[in-house]
């Protein structure tokens, strides 16, 4: 059998977010030795992909395993809190909706929340069920505070992510990386050389330099210079049910003092607008569909939908939704947009890096790169941006809007049939279930399939068996303690100053 | 609205531990006295299930019907259990356990699995049980509940029982009966169907009485009264991977010792079981009959039970398999009607709880939506493959060559998911626990390592940490776990103490209780 030896010598190829964040991660665990030498090559002159970024809540489980300070990590980025994504004009035009962090309500006797919600619903006797949610109640007030450990407040159900500047963020985890020992080469790859079974050797920088390695991490983005350049591992392309291909980007000065702690996703003609607030201004971005609105129209909306002046001229991304075959093949790795690409609807892009990390220190190889483990880690991956896929194919097909073509295509699409049995099911009367190692939660769902109008039919049979009367104070209660909650905190501006302010290092 | 669609009438076809485990669940959470729950079971038709043995999540289910521990365990003869022993699996004289409860604890994100395998590679590492409080109570016949002890094991002691089955089954009765349950005595000798959509419509009993409801619920064993018979839903074969297609199984006097264990000795062509209650001991031998005769079966049996036997023995066949839908149109089949696979892992019990469970998240109303019968069907066919994996896991890392019947499982071509667990564990030591599956990482670990089954190299991550530091981290857990075990009593004073039951009288008779 196969035994290899331990690996020396690692190399990521980029330094984008992909990239950086591997780098301080694998510097961070093998900190203790210095077991492993970690090399970073990435050229200054090719652009990143990325303004404002966007979080979910798992990003702080990432900041623990490196053991940021969170008040540090907003202050270095210029970031922001994140409750909620606000969707307008998604379900028809005129409609808006909040797709919040964390649980609605409690269960009652094992039974799920929203199926008494619904009961209540029918009934005419609850308002919408976003009531149920601190995360929803906080961000329509705009306040927030960090939750407390204790389980007993409220306040501690709380859950919420992070807004920030990818460029500063990348440039943040860079110094930690670097202090920890991680190498890193300026110069731009010009080739690799393979060896005769395919493994990768060596990087080729365009001043002849080699940089040799045993395993490559290839974080080069959509072009996927290691696993599809070399390697030619194939694409699934995804584009039937994903058709936006292009996006518009920008950023624009913040209106007034006050920052929403949301991201907002506006539904427009032919594809949807991204609006991401920092400390500093306003990250924002048009994605559309080539096929059914032009460049130039799809900046115009976007240069019409400002809430400030424009800091920078728009700029044109170009991209294909699907994955990769393999993401890893070989001794390659492929993370970050060289392992696939899915629109930034849902926030996914930093998660997805952040669970290929984890998943390849969960099966980090040796030098023998026994295949199962890759196979492992295909599978794992694949099940993660399948997913995914389907929650956003969600957004696009739950939809009233018969005002343009694109919406009419939307619609009537035929859907991947994993997405078809989760509507379906719910539908019916409310039910929902998680697949393997899924990254979205029965209350996301909920969130998005209410929120676009796919209400179930009925309810839970069992429902029935539970006096609704008590469930209707309950109800009220929960409300009551979440307004009066949201309502103490400080607005997110204060919070924001506060974290400003408290001490560490500059 | 919806009112008008709930179940008015539901039938439960049998009343062994299945049909009472799911009238009693059924009786706790549908309380509004609307829905009507028949049991229809006949006296005259045995129940199998002698001493049957469980897991953890069997607490689960006690709780979620509220019962009182102590009573449960008094009321049917139960003892404790915190692992099984498996003997001579692995080659004739060999012992391991397959303990409830984690080995160590994971530290700077690499599993203590990892640590261990390192360590031994190292040769520095103690044997796998001592760092495992169940495994080390187990070898000392200890028990205990688990207390208020901080962070010590002592605070997460995982367990579950052995029981009288036949005392289990009138113990849910009584507990259903008490809520609303009606029961019907008679045996059903006819089904009627719906004429356009071949949905079950009634039963018909000996005596000509005709019981008509709106969803069935089919415990009715083996044959599958209504999922088979009736239904033709068909059944998948694994018996080239479970050879084994009979039982012959007795109760014996207590011989001795009462450790909170299930032994499971593997024989020539099978394997025995040994389950410790209060009253009596039930074992049995598990064989393939294409390698052995019943009477050798029989007197191997007989030839080892710790103390005289308390009936004759008593014969079952079976098959393994599954049926190929456990939920078609308005029958849905819970416990052995289900699928059978012998209780090696003691998950019999287990699957029964998991069907009522699953059958309750998507309890149906008289729309009968495929969508969620599909859905109902899709996972418990995952819950089922996944066990039968972890069983052929036992057979077919044996190194015993000295019977037919252990070349073949040694040699037999695993299932594709099996064998893929396997290469990964082969490679680096690993074990990835798959969507719901029951038995979780410690346990494949357990089994893995019991049989012999060594990795080539260990996780790359657990090269990190100083191996002075690793001896230094793993003595201290090991050393934690010596003396919470010290701090344990004994299984048999634990069950004096708290929860003994009445002594009971035994008359030699033939067949079942």
């Amino acid at each position: 059998m196969s035994i290899g030896a331990p690996l020396r010598n690692v190399v990521i190829l980029g330094g984008g977010t992909a990239g950086w964040m591997l780098a301080a991660a694998l510097s961070k665990v093998f900190n203790a030795k210095g077991a492993v030498n970690v090399t970073l090559v990435e050229s200054e002159e090719i652009g990143r992909v990325g303004v404002g970024e966007a979080t979910i809540p798992p990003i702080t489980a990432f900041n623990a395993l490196l053991g940021i300070d969170e008040d540090e990590f907003l202050r270095e980025t210029r970031g922001s809190i994140k409750l909620a994504i606000e969707f307008v004009d998604w379900t028809r035009l005129g409609h808006t909706y909040f797709h919040p962090f964390g649980q609605f309500g409690f269960d009652i006797e094992a039974i799920k929340f929203h199926q008494f919600w619904r009961k209540l619903d029918l009934m005419g006797r609850t308002p919408g069920i976003e009531a149920y949610c601190l995360a929803a109640v906080a961000s329509q007030l705009g306040r927030f505070e960090r939750p407390p450990p204790d389980p007993r407040s409220p306040l501690s159900a709380l859950k919420y992510a992070f807004h920030f500047d990818a460029a500063l963020y990348a440039r943040y985890l860079r110094r930690f990386a670097e202090k920890r020992g991680v190498r890193r080469i300026e110069g731009k790859v010009a080739d690799a050389v393979q060896r005769s079974d395919g493994f990768i050797e060596a990087l080729v920088l365009e001043d002849g330099r080699r940089v040799e390695g045993e395993f490559f991490v290839d974080c080069s983005g959509f072009r996927g210079l290691l696993i599809e350049q070399k390697l030619k591992v194939g694409f699934v392309d995804w584009s039937h049910w994903l058709p936006c291909d292009r996006a518009v980007a920008t950023q624009c000065e913040s209106a007034g003092a006050s920052i929403t702690p949301f991201t907002r996703a506006t539904a427009r003609k032919a594809g949807w607008q991204w609006r991401i607030p920092l400390q500093h201004r306003i990250g924002t971005g048009h994605v559309f569909s080539s096929a059914h609105m032009s460049d130039d129209e799809a900046a115009a909306t976007l240069l019409a939908n400002l809430d400030g002046p424009a800091l920078v001229d728009p700029w044109i991304l170009r991209f294909k939704a699907g994955r990769r075959k393999k993401f890893w093949d070989k001794n390659v790795v492929a993370l970050g947009l060289a392992g696939g690409f899915l629109e930034p609807l849902e926030s996914t892009s930093i998660h997805l890096i952040q669970a290929g990390i984890t998943r390849l220190l969960a099966l980090f190889p040796d030098t023998a790169f026994n295949p199962v483990e890759a196979e492992e880690y295909n599978r794992l991956m694949t099940s993660q941006y399948e997913r995914i896929r389907d929650f956003l194919i969600l957004h696009y097909y739950a939809t009233e809007r018969n005002d343009t073509e694109f919406w009419n295509q939307c619609r009537t699409m035929s859907i991947p049939d994993t997405l078809r049995a989760k509507i379906d099911l719910f539908r019916a009367r409310g039910r929902l279930f998680r697949y393997e190692d899924e990254l979205f939660a029965d209350a996301n769902w909920i969130a998005v399939l209410i929120g676009q109008n796919f209400v179930p039919e009925g309810y839970d049979p069992l429902v029935d068996a539970v006096d609704i009367n008590a469930v209707a104070q309950k109800f009220e209660r929960i409300r009551d303690v979440f307004e009066r909650t949201a309502a103490g905190m400080p607005t997110h501006r204060m919070f924001l100053n506060r974290a400003a302010a408290s001490g560490g290092r500059p | 609205m919806t009112d008008d669609n709930r179940l008015r009438h539901l039938i439960i076809v049998g009343g062994g531990t299945a049909g009472w485990m799911t009238a009693a669940a059924l009786a706790r959470f549908l309380v509004d006295g609307f829905t009507k729950i028949t049991v229809v079971e006949s006296d005259a038709i045995g129940t199998v299930g002698v001493g049957e043995s469980t897991i953890p999540q069997m607490r689960i289910f006690n709780r979620m019907l509220a019962l009182d521990e102590d009573e449960f365990v008094r009321r049917t003869q139960a003892t404790f259990k915190l692992a099984i022993e498996f003997v001579n699996w692995r080659k004739l004289g060999d012992v391991y356990y397959h303990p409830f409860g984690p080995y160590g604890i994971d530290f700077e994100g690499v599993s203590f699995h990892a640590y261990w395998l390192r360590l031994s590679a190292m040769g520095q590492a103690a044997h796998l049980d001592e760092y495992s409080l169940q495994a080390l109570a187990s070898r000392q016949s200890k028990f205990m509940r688990p207390i208020n002890a901080g962070n010590s094991p002592l605070s997460t002691i995982s367990y579950a029982f052995h029981f009288d089955a036949y005392l289990y089954a009138r113990f849910l009765r009584d507990f259903a009966e008490k809520r609303g349950v009606q029961r019907k005595e008679g045996k059903i000798v006819d089904v009627g169907l719906r004429g356009e959509d071949g949905f079950i419509e009634s039963v018909v009993l000996e005596s000509g009485e005709r019981l008509e409801a709106d969803f069935f619920i089919d415990c009715s064993g083996f044959r599958g009264l209504l999922i088979e018979q009736t239904l033709k839903t068909g059944f998948e074969d694994w018996s080239n991977w479970l050879l084994n297609d009979r039982a012959v199984t007795v109760p014996c006097a207590d011989g001795g010792a009462r450790n909170a264990v299930t032994r499971a000795t593997a024989r020539p062509a099978g394997w025995q079981w040994r389950i410790p209650l209060q009253h009596r001991i039930g074992n049995g031998y598990v064989y393939s009959s294409a390698h052995i005769s019943d009477d050798e079966a029989a007197s191997t049996l007989i030839a080892s039970l710790d103390g005289e036997p308390l009936a004759d023995p008593w014969m079952l066949k079976f098959k393994a398999g599954r049926r190929r839908k456990t939920w078609h149109k308005n029958c849905c089949a819970i416990g052995l009607s289900a699928g059978f696979m012998e209780p090696l892992e003691s998950q019999s019990i287990h699957l029964i709880q998991v069907g009522i469970s699953r059958l309750m998240t998507l309890f149906p109303d008289r729309r009968h939506a495929q969508s969620e019968v599909d859905r109902y069907n899709r996972v418990m066919q995952y819950e089922y493959e996944r066990i039968r994996d972890f069983l052929v896991l036992h057979y077919n890392t044996t190194e015993r060559s000295d019977t037919s019947y252990w070349d073949y499982c040694r040699t037999m071509r695993v299932p594709d998911e099996l064998a893929d667990k396997i290469a990964i564990f082969k490679s680096h030591g690993r074990v990835f626990r798959e969507n719901e599956e029951l038995f979780n990482d410690t346990s494949w670990f357990a089994v893995m390592i019991g049989q012999g089954l060594w990795p080539d190299a260990y996780d790359p991550m657990a090269t990190v940490m100083d191996p002075q530091d690793l001896r230094t981290r793993l003595d201290s857990i090991r050393a934690t776990i010596a003396n919470s075990v010290a701090r344990m009593s004994t299984h048999h004073d634990f069950i004096r103490q708290n929860c003994a039951a009445d002594p009971v009288k035994f008359r030699r008779k033939a067949g079942a209780h």
